[in-house]
């Protein structure tokens, strides 16, 4: 009872307070709209009409399809220190394939098939990847591979998936050079964001829209994403904020303890803001100690996002941090009926998983980059269904120079030459629960109670962060950024 | 900004301080190399999480979590390592391994693979100001608490009777259960108290970091770095070390960035070469 | 006695014809499995020239294991139209040149600084390693290097033929590893584990026995780091110099037995054969793991090879009582 009088009281005032500032200053928190800038049209949609009952999803306990199935195999840690990003991947593409599977399943090769996800553990090694990749396409002769967290595992993913004629789906991994003249196949299909745009988007937002801070320290994790990453933010630097200043740069390796001799550092050199790359646990580590050190300078990040650590931190901590979306791309986010009822059935369904680490706060809401992975396979599925087959020859056919519009609305394109996914990026600033109104324009007008979270968001044009392109990549030669 | 390094450096050298001793008296009484000792030290985490969800208080976690886990290792060493001296050292030390995984699969059985978050206890949060800089009040916590450790552990070995038993049993055991001490009930007691010092650490390291399945893997490496360049069976060189490593890692960010994490092991192996039984090992073991 | 020749030699042939057959039938994912198989009894084997026949335990053989991967990926990387065979040398010799490096640090010891030495030497390397990317390509490895095929086709598109010649390569290590052990000189080696004073005073040389002992464990622990590298067509450090990879041979050996020649091998592919299971299976590999870990070491303390040499003579001790 007073659990909920509270829950009610503060719905209220968070009411109240969000109200005041979107009535006092309507136009406040709207991007400037850009001219001329180039819009992508959808081939194809996410529509949340023909979605199945979802009423009996549960990630803990999926229904695996057997028999003569379209395979789909989630290449990840399932176990070893990263073994949380298997389970979240696998429950966005079971959640796809729940969907799909009782709609039916999709007509391919003259049969209508349901999807089938099996679960590959690559145990966060090199060796292991190869191996597991390499049963699943001799052995269980999977369609798609998706993956994966870690560039120096998607790269293996990519081979063996060239070697088998295999599709390989990149959702969450961003390495540029995955796609690089050397490192090419046909098969290899990169479908979210990737570095160069990401570190370019953050300095576009830095210099062209807030012109503010001047001040940038990198800190990445000593590989080789963390070391492009910085990189490209150095390149973005030149090209849209000319002023700012790099006055530090350190790489430490991955799962480090003590982050206490970065963070001094880092205060010494007068920073404004600290860019980083990091990952889970690393990125949230580094949050947490820095708050504990009294550090409260903002992180420009893209994955210091989870709720998890968010909410431990505190809406004081966690106020300002700068993350980076391969999903949301403006605010309010709901804008249509769809968006509303795709992120309430979610919501509500996430509500009856009760099982570790399904029914914690992270996964309670369906935005960020749970949100994209989700759409990124829609639309590789999309592309199957249209291909009509599971011959891939067919598929890259159909996805080459494709575009899929997202249920927020939003468009990403596949461009064709190197299979690079163009979009436009949303930069958000989190701010306190009663300003969250912004972005969370529907009931209860909060995403966290303890926890700052997004707020405004400003577009970042795919035009201005078109994907980098390999001009040694012979299929690239001549064209411009849209691949054309 | 160099007091506040050297600072960070001998906080964090207590951390590897806190893990390393267990591991140390272990060896030291027992003669085992305890490969189950950062799983023990990750399991205390999780009971200490456990312990401040169900009373939301810190301090019952810092008293209880050690204690669980100090009775687990207890109950290993009565089940498994007693019976498993057919085996020798190197038949426990793989002994200790197995327990290793079974902990780790257990710990993801029970609490998951997800990262728990432990927030520092309210009066350890925030700053405290010492010769015109800023620390954060728990990492003087910490670096107290390690100074405890080490003089209750100086005192109880070398002040009491129960300690020259102890001592006693490690150069001649079988004199020692001749004269009518009960030698496994010494060795259960030595073995608990090693644990439980993984546990305490497991515990005060959790608030910086996060409780997750691969704490163990994080941290477990450069403890056992620290006993061994110390010496095995050493408390004070594990202390001495440790604070060397500490300020090793804060400096070598602070100057060479880049090598900070080569320091540590480059070190390790040059003092090895030079000294195989580490800076303060006993020779032949 | 010529009988039992003869039936040895027809065995022996049987053996041969059944390799040479074995990748038309069971197909391309289960030959790779069976070099893999080979390629760890020969690292495990290397292994256990030391600890089991020489005393020496050492957290470190990783080390030798990833420098015959990265010579061999390397030199094939570098100097172009180089063939397999000398690549495959180039990572021994690696392998065996770091051995002489370390030799005269090592052979002073034994027992557990032997052990830590070698944990520390390996750890320089593994983050060595890591932290010179432009040569070794850090987490990433050393991937698509080329590989020369053995007469038309590339290696790396050929199973088979990777198949054939990594199980001649293999085949001759471990009989020479077998030749070692029966010659005076590995009666030396014994004889250093079980007393090494005694060896002294019998007048040979136990710092250089063990030298010598140390080089060619390294050697062929290079060669199936190099062929381990081959079969991936990739080396990276934490695949081929990570502490798994120095406790995965010690594990194995420990499961097979010490000290019984052959204990390894069998250790080996218990261990293939229970990581294949698991993966289809279940998910909780470090529980299987270790719970067998602990049933090993309470009741097989010598191993599955003790368990069944104890089984054998148990037999043996019943059919004499009954003869008589």
């Amino acid at each position: 009872m007073k659990r909920s009088s509270v829950g009610f009281l503060s719905v209220f005032l968070a009411f109240v307070v969000g109200s005041v500032v979107l009535f006092n200053s309507p136009a406040v928190f709207a991007a400037k709209p850009e001219k001329n800038v180039k819009a992508i049209k959808p081939v194809a949609s996410f529509d949340v009409k023909k979605m199945a009952d979802m009423s009996d999803f549960d990630p803990s306990n999926p229904i695996t399809p057997s028999g003569d199935t379209i395979k789909i195999a989630v290449v990840a840690a399932f176990s070893g220190p990263s073994a949380y990003n298997g389970q979240i991947y696998y429950a966005m593409v079971q959640w796809v394939a729940h969907d799909i599977n009782k709609r039916g399943g999709i007509l391919v090769d003259g049969k209508k098939k349901l999807i089938e996800v099996i679960k590959a553990d690559h145990q966060s090694k090199v060796d292991q990847c190869k191996k597991v990749t390499e049963r699943m396409a001799l052995q269980e002769k999977v369609h798609f591979f998706w993956g994966t967290d870690g560039s120096h595992f998607m790269k293996i993913i990519n081979d063996t998936a060239r070697k088998y004629k295999i599709i390989a789906i990149n959702a969450t991994c961003m390495s540029d050079d995955l796609q690089n003249a050397t490192n090419f196949s046909p098969y290899a299909f990169h479908a979210t964001f990737s570095t160069e745009m990401v570190a370019r988007g953050m300095a576009y937002y830095y210099g062209q829209i807030r012109k503010k801070e001047k001040k940038f320290y990198i800190l990445n994790q000593d590989y080789a994403f963390g070391r492009q990453f910085a990189e490209d933010f150095k390149k973005g630097l030149q090209e849209y904020h000319p002023q700012a200043q790099l006055v530090g740069e350190d790489f430490h390796k991955l799962f480090l303890t003590d982050y206490a001799p970065y963070l001094t550092k880092i205060q010494a050199s007068g920073a404004e803001v600290i860019f980083t790359g990091d990952w889970l646990p690393d990125a949230g580590n580094l949050l947490k100690q820095a708050r504990q050190m009294g550090i409260m300078l903002p992180f420009a990040n893209v994955y210091v996002d989870e709720p998890n650590y968010l909410n431990e931190t505190g809406v004081e901590g966690t106020k300002g941090l700068t993350n980076i979306s391969a999903y949301y791309d403006s605010t309010p986010f709901f804008k249509t009926k769809e968006h509303i009822q795709m992120y309430t059935t979610w919501k509500q369904q996430q509500a009856k998983w009760k099982e570790l680490p399904y029914s914690s706060i992270a996964f309670q809401h369906f935005t960020a980059n749970a949100a994209a992975w989700v759409m990124t396979t829609y639309w590789a599925m999309s592309v199957l269904e249209r291909a009509g087959s599971t011959d891939p020859d067919k598929i890259i056919k159909v996805w080459e120079n494709d575009s899929f519009e997202y249920i927020n609305g939003k468009v990403v394109k596949m461009r064709s030459c190197d299979h690079k996914a163009i979009m436009d990026l949303g930069v958000t600033e989190y701010v306190p629960p009663e300003q969250q109104k912004v972005s969370m324009n529907i009931e209860p007008f909060y995403w966290f109670k303890n926890a700052s979270y997004t707020g405004p968001v400003y577009k970042v044009p795919a035009e201005k962060v078109l994907p980098w392109m390999d001009q040694n990549l012979d299929r690239c030669k001549g064209k411009n950024g849209w691949g054309e | 900004m160099y007091i506040s390094q050297a600072m960070h450096g001998i906080a964090y050298g207590m951390i590897l301080f806190l893990i390393a001793s267990g591991l140390n008296i272990i060896f030291g009484m027992m003669g085992i190399l305890n490969m189950a000792h950062a799983a023990f030290f990750m399991l205390a985490g999780y009971f200490c999480y456990t312990v401040v969800g169900i009373t939301g208080n810190f301090w019952l976690g810092l008293l209880i979590a050690p204690v669980l886990t100090a009775c687990l290792g207890v109950l290993m060493e009565r089940i498994l390592i007693r019976r498993s001296h057919a085996a020798g050292h190197f038949g426990e030390l793989i002994l200790t391994m197995g327990v290793a995984s079974v902990i780790v699969a257990l710990i993801k059985k029970i609490w998951g693979t997800e990262s728990l978050p432990l927030r520092v206890p309210d009066i350890l949060q925030g700053m405290v100001s010492i010769a015109g800089m800023n620390y954060p009040i728990y990492r003087l916590f910490v670096i107290g608490l390690a100074l405890g450790v080490l003089a209750l552990m100086m005192l109880l070995l070398y002040r009491t009777r129960l300690g020259k038993i102890v001592r006693a049993a490690v150069s001649d055991r079988d004199m020692v259960n001749a004269l009518g001490i009960n030698i496994n009930l010494v060795f259960m007691f030595v073995f608990g108290v090693g644990t439980w010092m993984a546990g305490l650490a497991g515990v005060v390291i959790a608030p910086l970091l996060t409780v997750f399945p691969g704490l163990a893997d994080q941290v477990g490496m450069d403890a056992f770095i620290v006993v061994v360049t110390g010496g095995l069976g050493s408390l004070a060189g594990a202390f001495i070390v440790a604070i060397i490593f500490g300020l090793l890692n804060s400096f070598g960010v602070q100057f060479v960035s880049q090598f900070a994490p080569v320091l540590m092991v480059a070190f390790m192996a040059l003092v090895l070469a030079f000294r195989p039984n580490g800076l303060f090992g006993a020779k032949d073991r | 006695m010529k009988n039992n020749l003869s039936v040895k030699i027809i065995l022996w042939i049987a053996g041969l014809i059944l390799l040479t057959g074995l990748p038309h039938v069971i197909g391309i994912y289960y030959t790779n499995m069976v070099v893999a198989f080979a390629i760890f009894s020969v690292f495990a084997l290397s292994l256990n020239m030391l600890l089991g026949f020489t005393g020496l335990l050492s957290f470190g053989h990783a080390m030798f294991f990833g420098m015959g991967g990265y010579g061999t990926a390397l030199a094939l990387t570098h100097i172009p139209g180089l063939a397999v065979i000398p690549a495959v040398g180039i990572g021994a010799a690696t392998a065996v040149l770091l051995a002489l490096i370390l030799s005269p640090l090592v052979v002073r010891v034994s027992g557990t600084a032997f052990a830590m030495l070698h944990l520390a030497f390996g750890q320089l390397l593994f983050v060595v390693a890591l932290k010179l990317y432009k040569i070794t390509g850090g987490e990433d490895g050393i991937g698509n290097f080329p590989m020369p095929g053995l007469f038309t086709e590339s290696l790396s598109t050929s199973p088979v033929h990777f198949y054939y010649l990594a199980m001649i390569i293999l085949g001759l290590c471990v009989w020479l590893m077998w030749f070692v052990t029966k010659t005076p000189f590995g009666q030396i080696q014994v004889g250093i584990r079980d007393n090494a004073r005694r060896i002294d005073y019998l007048g040979y040389q136990v710092p250089q026995t063990k030298a010598v002992v140390y080089v060619l464990s390294a050697f062929f622990a290079g060669i199936a780091g190099s062929l381990y590298g081959l079969s991936h067509n990739l080396v990276s450090a934490e695949g081929s110099l990570g502490l798994w990879m120095s406790f995965y041979p010690i594990i194995a050996t420990m499961i097979g037995g010490v000290g019984s020649f052959f204990g390894p091998i069998l250790g080996v592919a218990v261990f293939q054969g229970i990581d294949e299971l698991i993966l289809r299976y279940t998910e909780s590999t470090e529980l299987v793991m270790g719970v067998i870990l602990i049933l090993v070491v309470m009741f097989l303390p010598a191993g599955l090879m003790g368990f069944i040499s104890s089984l054998m003579l148990r037999l043996k001790s019943r059919s004499c009582k009954n003869q008589s």
